[in-house]
């Protein structure tokens, strides 16, 4: 029984960081419509930043956050832009184009390579105060950094959803996000929330990048694995819902680690491909996705 | 018995009742009106009956089969055609290429297609046409392939969607007369339009919709008089016959 | 000759040219090397041509197809080294299998919208690599998990070669994946020209109104999603007969995939002539810059393919047939003296 339960406290644990990095997947989704297959490498360049940073200056990575979000914004922010922009523009009417996905994975590419050329292929690990300490609660483990990670996905989601609910920025990407052409007859410059929007996800990637360092490795494809996890979790909780991404993380993590104490982990993987399909299948629009008509 | 019979249909989305038990009767070889406001429910009457929604609660006879809730492919394989409001043609193929498509419900064979599809492209002017890309077409000859297109599945029913709205007057006056003609080969029409003077000089009879619900039916001359269809329209310009 | 006759039969002079050229090459071009580079990208250029049947001709983003690759692969050979069936036999059964594996996962999900398609054959393909790599054994047959699984070598008499699908050198080869390429290419050629083509194009661009014109669009996507599957498997075959080995990171890896995909949508999808031209110009670029790019810089040739990616779909989201047929046809026009006549 205790087994379980500090199974389930991992779970959550891992789940919340998977939701926080699903966040700027769904956001950018329900906003623009688009699946960003260059989601896994911003977050792998948001970790990269955070490592160097970190090894560089020696601050605590959670202060590496000032510099961090700035950069991966205007990263996002550029990237949209430069790459997505210029194909939602020419192809208007189809809400949405097969060639964005096309290009994000090309962006994805380039990204998770040049990181490669750059930084080589060796896992890296940084040294930070939190490094292997832990909470204990009763007979439970808590590892310090994850538990940082929990509290930041709570902030960080509580701030997202102030920002969308409270201003004008947030209203007018809400409005974005339900009907592009209305939203623009409405005097919202589009491409501009778009932007924004995109460079919000690549803000909270960024921030999971800091959050991730002290206990996870740094290498180059890191992104491939959150990236198709996210789309899992994205798909799950229902494609533009931030609740449904945080729970969506949770029932990912709790899966994951549930389900590891009963087979290899290579199985593990599995039975969320399973679960996927079976999302797809039964309610495509998952937990709390509007339903249309698919 | 009704050629087509709604009966009581309504739809509802969610809270929304977009069609509130309307119920229509048309005969056979009538051409059939259905007008109103914006946003009165036309369209989703018109798409419970063409199979793209299904209706939440009444039903729909055609030549007395229940084809309540079919799906649009059934529906025009029951030699149902419809048009769309927007229209929506294969927007790289060619007009021939597009009206093939719909030929292509009678026979397999590619030249059969072809040649049936020529036939129809040149009954509504567009056989010089047969080679331009949907794209580059003007509005008025989208329409027009919108309706070859569907007349190319050589229906005995058809239900057009604001076929002459964008048109300017003296392309409705032609449309208008394509309208007669498709209704003397022997197919029956139901249609919705907004331009009040095509509507009341072409059909049969004419169903006025608001919010959902039908507040009368009659001739042209009788909807034209009515004190509840003047008020619907209150804005409306067009004044007693 | 009267004009236009003209122009034609320089074209069809020049495509004959090019066929004789290209069903010739190993009595005059002899290097096992280039015969080998020249046998992978008539490989592609088949795999390609079957993923646009439903890539192209659907209309929508299948990213899981090495799936089908690896069940051709899988099925022929541990039939072949279980039971001794021929592996001409095997990649039949294969390709039942593979369609029909294609129509399970088809059937729900084609009807979902374009990027749910895409990440349920995404995760569908990692789940079948996931899948085989743990499973070392079964039934009867050895699947051998992570490691894969090498072919029995059976060389011996011409006709056994022929039978066991296996040969010396690589002559055969070159010929069976250039015949496999030809009849892809003609069954990508004559379905369109068939109502199954009209209509699944149709589906694929305006399901709405394809539906109003009596098409049941989702049919029709199975359809082809399954002889897609189907034609994919034999290519899996091929590849285990020609390197007589393969593994689960390889043959069922989400790359291949995503590669299958860009060349057809870089060469130009729901064309002919685009998923070949997609791997003729790519593959060369991908090989040679992975030979002597990744030795200096690694990852750089999927540097240049991401921007590749990037740079066709902002300037000729069409794919690259289109300026190449413009292309064509001008130097048609010049070597004919006339200008292309239309045709629907």
């Amino acid at each position: 029984m205790d087994v379980i339960i500090q199974a389930i406290i991992n779970g959550i644990l891992t789940g919340s960081y998977y939701g926080l990095a699903a966040l700027g997947l769904t956001l950018v989704f329900g906003v623009i419509k688009v699946i960003n297959f260059a989601h896994g490498s911003l977050l792998m360049v948001g970790m990269f930043a955070a490592y160097w940073i970190v090894m560089l200056t020696g601050i605590h990575p959670y202060a590496a956050l000032i510099f961090v979000i700035p950069t991966l914004f205007l990263f996002g922010y550029a990237l949209q832009g430069i790459v997505i922009k210029p194909i939602l523009e020419a192809q208007r009417e189809v809400r949405e184009p097969v060639e964005v996905i096309i290009v994000t994975t090309g962006v994805w590419y380039i990204l998770d390579n040049l990181a490669l050329m750059s930084f080589g292929a060796q896992y890296r690990v940084v040294q930070t105060s939190m490094s292997g300490q832990i909470f204990m609660l009763g007979d439970y483990i808590f590892p310090k950094a994850q538990t940082y990670g929990l509290i930041t996905t709570i902030v960080t989601s509580g701030l997202l959803v102030w920002f969308l609910k409270y201003t004008k920025m947030g209203k007018s990407i809400r409005a974005a996000s339900l009907d592009r052409d209305a939203a623009s007859l409405m005097g919202i410059n589009q491409y501009r929330v778009y932007n924004i929007a995109f460079g919000i996800g690549a803000a909270i990637a960024g921030i999971v990048g800091c959050v991730l360092i002290p206990f996870y490795y740094v290498f180059p494809s890191v992104g491939v694995v959150f990236d198709v996890k996210c789309f899992i979790i994205v798909v799950l909780g229902g494609l533009g819902s931030i609740p449904g991404a945080l729970i969506g993380g949770l029932i990912i993590g709790l899966i994951e680690s549930l389900f590891a104490q009963y087979m290899a982990s290579t199985w593990t993987e599995l039975i969320v491909y399973v679960v996927f399909l079976a999302v797809l299948f039964i309610r495509p629009a998952g937990l709390f996705g509007e339903k249309r008509d698919w | 018995m009704a050629y087509l019979e709604i009966n009581n249909v309504s739809k509802h989305f969610g809270g929304l009742k977009a069609v509130d038990e309307v119920s229509i009767k048309i005969e056979k070889g009538q051409i059939y009106g259905l007008i109103g406001p914006n946003g009165a429910g036309k369209s989703t009457l018109f798409n419970c009956v063409a199979g793209t929604y299904a209706p939440t609660s009444g039903s729909i006879l055609y030549q007395g089969e229940d084809i309540t809730g079919w799906k649009s492919w059934n529906i025009c394989k029951k030699k149902i055609a419809r048009t769309f409001q927007i229209v929506k043609p294969f927007q790289t193929k060619t007009v021939l290429y597009n009206t093939m498509v719909g030929a292509f419900i009678n026979t397999a064979s590619t030249s059969e297609a072809k040649d049936r599809a020529m036939e129809v492209l040149k009954r509504f002017q567009l056989g010089d046409k047969w080679n331009v890309q949907a794209k580059n077409l003007t509005i008025a000859d989208r329409k027009r392939l919108e309706i070859a297109r569907a007349m190319a599945t050589e229906p005995d029913m058809f239900l057009m969607d604001e076929s002459m709205a964008g048109l300017r007057p003296n392309e409705v006056d032609e449309m208008l007369d394509e309208i007669r003609k498709i209704r003397d080969s022997g197919v029956t029409i139901f249609m919705i339009e907004h331009i009040m003077r095509a509507i009341m000089s072409v059909s049969d009879r004419i169903t006025v919709i608001q919010f959902g619900k039908k507040i009368m039916d009659g001739t042209p001359q009788e909807v034209s008089k009515d004190e509840r269809v003047i008020k619907a329209y209150l804005g409306e310009s067009y004044g007693a016959a | 000759m009267n004009a236009s006759s003209k122009r034609k039969t320089i074209d069809t002079i020049l495509k004959i040219v090019l066929a004789g050229i290209v069903f010739t090459l190993p009595l005059w071009m002899t290097s096992p090397t280039y015969l080998q580079i020249l046998i992978l990208l008539f490989f592609y250029a088949y795999l390609t041509t079957c993923w646009n049947l439903v890539g192209g001709f659907a209309g929508v983003l299948p990213l899981g197809h090495s799936a089908y690759v690896g069940i051709g692969a899988y099925t022929s050979t541990v039939l072949f080294m279980t039971y001794g069936l021929s592996p001409w036999l095997g990649m039949f059964v294969g390709g039942v299998i593979a369609a029909i594996v294609g129509l399970i996962i088809g059937i729900p999900t084609l009807k979902l919208r374009g990027a749910y398609f895409a990440l349920s054959t995404m995760a569908f393909g990692e789940g079948v690599r996931v899948l085989v790599e743990n499973t070392m054994k079964l039934g009867p047959f050895e699947i051998n998990g992570p490691r894969g699984i090498s072919v029995p070598l059976k060389v011996g008499t011409p006709m056994e070669n022929l039978i066991n699908y296996q040969f010396v050198d690589k002559l055969p080869y070159y010929y069976i994946i250039l015949i496999l390429l030809c009849i892809a290419i003609f069954i990508t050629w004559y379905v369109s020209r068939i109502r199954p083509g009209y209509y699944i194009i149709a589906g694929g661009e305006e399901p709405e109104a394809a539906q109003a014109l009596g098409i049941n669009v989702a049919r029709y996507k199975e359809m082809f999603m399954a002889l897609s599957c189907f034609l994919t498997a034999f290519a899996g075959t091929f590849y285990a007969q020609l390197n007589l080995y393969f593994f689960p990171k390889g043959i069922l890896s989400l790359d291949f995939s995503f590669e299958l995909a860009f060349i057809a949508l870089i060469g130009g999808r729901g064309t002919i002539a685009g998923p070949v031209i997609g791997a003729l110009l790519l593959r060369p670029v991908g090989e040679f810059s992975r030979i002597y790019l990744s030795a200096v810089l690694p990852g750089l040739h999927l540097v240049i393919y991401g921007l590749i990616l990037i740079l066709v779909m902002l300037f000729q989201p069409r794919g690259l047939v289109e300026p190449l047929t413009r292309f064509y046809n001008w130097i048609l026009d010049k070597l004919s003296g006339e200008r292309k006549e239309v045709k629907a």
